[in-house]
């Protein structure tokens, strides 16, 4: 089991390098052979992936959740599982590459640093942990998939307003189907952030003695879930569409990662473990 | 292969006079009843308003395009037609027009979608008149084939190539679905009217038209299913409209600035598509500055229309090797038809020879002798011939290269004398 992990370690990241060359292929070159076949690679990469999580929770006896790495992984993970749901769904196949890289780069940070740790505080084997990371984890990578979606149509956007009709116009699907899928994958990841901060709130102070109300982390935890809810109430009751509620999303996903940054690394915090 | 075929088209005559040779499906098969057994043996004529073409085999081997221009002629009389507006072909020629044709590379729209089917339709009317063969069917066959190869395998036929496509592929591009849009027209004129149409063939949710007249608003508005809106007020709900097309031909702006940015404060930050078609324009081009207004003239459209065309021009070679690899299928296949042929007259101007040397001897020998004899000819003979056979039946069974094969039946068939009676 060992030395599958190790192996898989080295050929994760491989596979999603070479699934973005193949959906980055068939962005660039139109009616290729790839245009079909790209989702297989995603799917085994996947397939390859799954058993890479598992594999490593059995042995180690803990979901891989006990470290920055360990959380890249399954974060690439899922953003290309929802990526690979989203596609399925939806049949739009142009838009592949713009998420798996964010795949390919979580798992190349983590593959080259990950650490074997077996010992980890009994805090970390807490199965209410592992779903509260999950589903956080989750609605992090949707609200990622939302803010790659909001980027292609800002993108979009420049270019027909500024009559340019290169590569981006041809491949893109429309802005209304961006914006669609944005809006889609922001509430998505919107619900299980508040599945993530439920569970958080309803089980951390019993697991915690030094619990805050106010720590630095979930105060910018629930900062961004407001700002998200107000994007989501703008559109749904506000009506507002097109690129106001884009600029949103971006701005929301800029801010959650500023926060996720300066919560980890300034401030102090009983939510750090490593 | 004496396929005879002549053309009038784009490139060899006006608009006008292609418009007059332009031949309804009656006319064709009135045209094919006189040429089926009178001209030719088989043959189809393809018309569009492009082109007229007659293709067929004649039935008399003197025919020439000179007959046949002169039936065109006077089946269908018009003024003016002159020898040099037809293009004529022969042969292998003719059979690499029609598939230029069918995939639509001799289109005035280069990569014309339309075309093959038309192809298609003038086959199917030769084969209702028994007017094709098996010749003729392979011919078809061969055709459609390089038609839909040139669709599938290159991107000839790929993003919009007149100012009217280029606009339903920048719609597209903002918007997913047109049935739950709605788009208003200013300006019924012609370049309107088109425009209008063109919204209810891609099947907008709502379509109202305005015109400084309004009874021709109103008169079109019934025709297409749309509603007139009077001219006076229409800049007090253009807010309601996603999609707004202004074709008019009024000398100065009917749109400015401050009537679209009122427009776009109720829209909620909703895009607006402001097609101008109209020379000169009827919307002030500074409201592309605006948030989510997505302003674009003919000049914009045109960038479009000459990028596509740019792209569809660097797959004319891709087209060209298709036609080139299905010619050469086709006259590997025709070449090997010959071959059979050639095989048996070769051995029969052989076997004849040798029969009438036996003959000659025959009555000066004994029947031993003469059974030997026959036995020991007939070996030379099926010696010598092995080699030629063995090469013709290569050609045949390959059937690819097309000039080799032919250059070698002709060979074999001048050389021994087997066209000769």
């Amino acid at each position: 089991m060992y030395s599958s992990i190790k192996t898989l370690n080295i050929l994760l990241p491989l596979l999603y390098s070479l699934t973005f060359l193949v959906y980055l292929y068939d962005f660039v070159k139109e009616r290729n052979k790839w245009s079909n076949s790209k989702r297989i690679f995603l799917f085994v990469t996947l397939i390859f992936h799954t058993f890479y999580l598992m594999a490593r929770t059995i042995d180690f006896n803990h979901p891989p959740i006990t470290n920055v790495f360990e959380i890249f992984t399954v974060l690439a993970f899922a953003i290309s599982c929802s990526y690979f749901i989203l596609e399925l769904l939806t049949d739009i196949r142009g838009t592949g590459l713009f998420i798996i890289v964010f795949s390919l780069i979580f798992q190349l940070i983590s593959s080259f640093f990950i650490q074997d740790l077996t010992a980890v505080r009994e805090v970390l084997r807490n199965r209410m942990l592992g779903l509260h990371v999950v589903s956080a984890l989750l609605g992090y990578s949707g609200i990622t998939i939302s803010a790659v979606y909001g980027l292609l149509f800002w993108i979009l956007y420049k270019e027909i307003k500024l009559n340019r009709f290169g590569l981006i116009f041809e491949r893109l699907p429309s802005l209304e189907k961006l914006e669609q899928l944005s809006y889609y994958s922001v509430v998505i990841g919107f619900v299980l952030l508040t599945i993530a901060i439920i569970i958080g709130a309803v089980w951390l102070p019993s697991a915690f003695p030094n619990f805050n109300y106010f720590d630095p982390k979930l105060v910018a935890t629930a900062f961004v879930w407001i700002l998200y809810g107000v994007g989501i109430l703008s559109k749904t009751v506000g009506g507002w569409r097109g690129k106001k509620v884009i600029v949103f999303s971006i701005a929301g996903f800029c801010l959650a990662i500023f926060s996720i940054l300066l919560t980890n690394f300034l401030a102090k915090s009983f939510h750090s473990f490593y | 292969m004496n396929l005879l075929a002549v053309s009038i088209n784009h490139r060899t005559a006006p608009v006008e006079l292609r418009e007059s040779l332009h031949l309804s499906t009656e006319e064709i098969k009135s045209f094919l009843k006189e040429l089926k057994g009178n001209l030719f043996s088989e043959g189809f004529i393809i018309s569009t308003c492009n082109r007229t073409e007659i293709y067929g085999f004649p039935i008399n081997p003197r025919t020439n395009f000179k007959d046949l221009q002169k039936f065109l002629m006077e089946m269908k009389p018009v003024g003016d037609i002159r020898p040099d507006n037809f293009q004529n072909y022969f042969s292998c020629g003719a059979v690499n027009h029609l598939f230029r044709v069918s995939a639509g590379i001799d289109s005035l729209l280069l990569g014309d979608n339309q075309i093959l089917g038309q192809v298609k339709e003038s086959f199917q009317i030769s084969e209702e008149f028994d007017f094709a063969g098996f010749l003729m069917k392979r011919i078809f066959d061969s055709a459609i084939k390089v038609g839909k190869r040139a669709k599938t395998e290159t991107i000839i036929s790929d993003g919009a190539i007149t100012v009217s496509y280029a606009a339903v592929q920048l719609i597209e591009k903002i918007f997913s679905s047109l049935s739950r849009k709605s788009a208003l027209v200013i300006g019924t004129g012609e370049t309107g009217e088109i425009a209008a149409k063109h919204l209810r063939d891609k099947g907008i949710g709502t379509l109202s038209l305005t015109n400084r007249t309004m009874e021709k608003a109103e008169k079109l508005a019934s025709a297409i299913h749309a509603n007139a809106i009077p001219f006076s007020s229409f800049r007090e709900c253009l807010h309601d409209y996603d999609i707004i097309i202004s074709a008019t031909s009024a000398p100065d702006l009917i749109l400015t600035y401050d009537d679209v940015r009122a427009s776009m404060k109720k829209r909620n930050g909703a895009p607006t598509i402001m097609m101008d078609i109209a020379i000169p324009r009827d919307i002030d081009p500074s409201i592309r500055e605006l948030d989510s207004v997505f302003y674009h003239d003919i000049d914009s459209l045109k960038i479009i229309v000459d990028q596509n065309v740019k792209k569809r021009q660097g797959e004319l070679p891709k087209v060209q090797s298709i036609i080139m690899e299905e010619l050469v299928n086709l006259f590997g296949w025709y070449n090997s038809l010959e071959v059979t042929p050639t095989i048996r007259a070769l051995r029969q101007v052989f076997e004849d020879i040798r029969l009438e040397e036996v003959d000659k001897i025959k009555n000066k020998l004994n029947p031993e002798d003469v059974e030997k004899l026959e036995m020991v000819t007939k070996r030379i003979i099926n010696k010598l011939l092995h080699q030629p056979t063995v090469e013709l039946k290569r050609i045949s069974e390959n059937g690819v290269n097309t000039q080799e094969s032919a250059m070698k039946v002709n060979v074999i068939r001048s050389i021994f004398g087997l066209d000769h009676d």
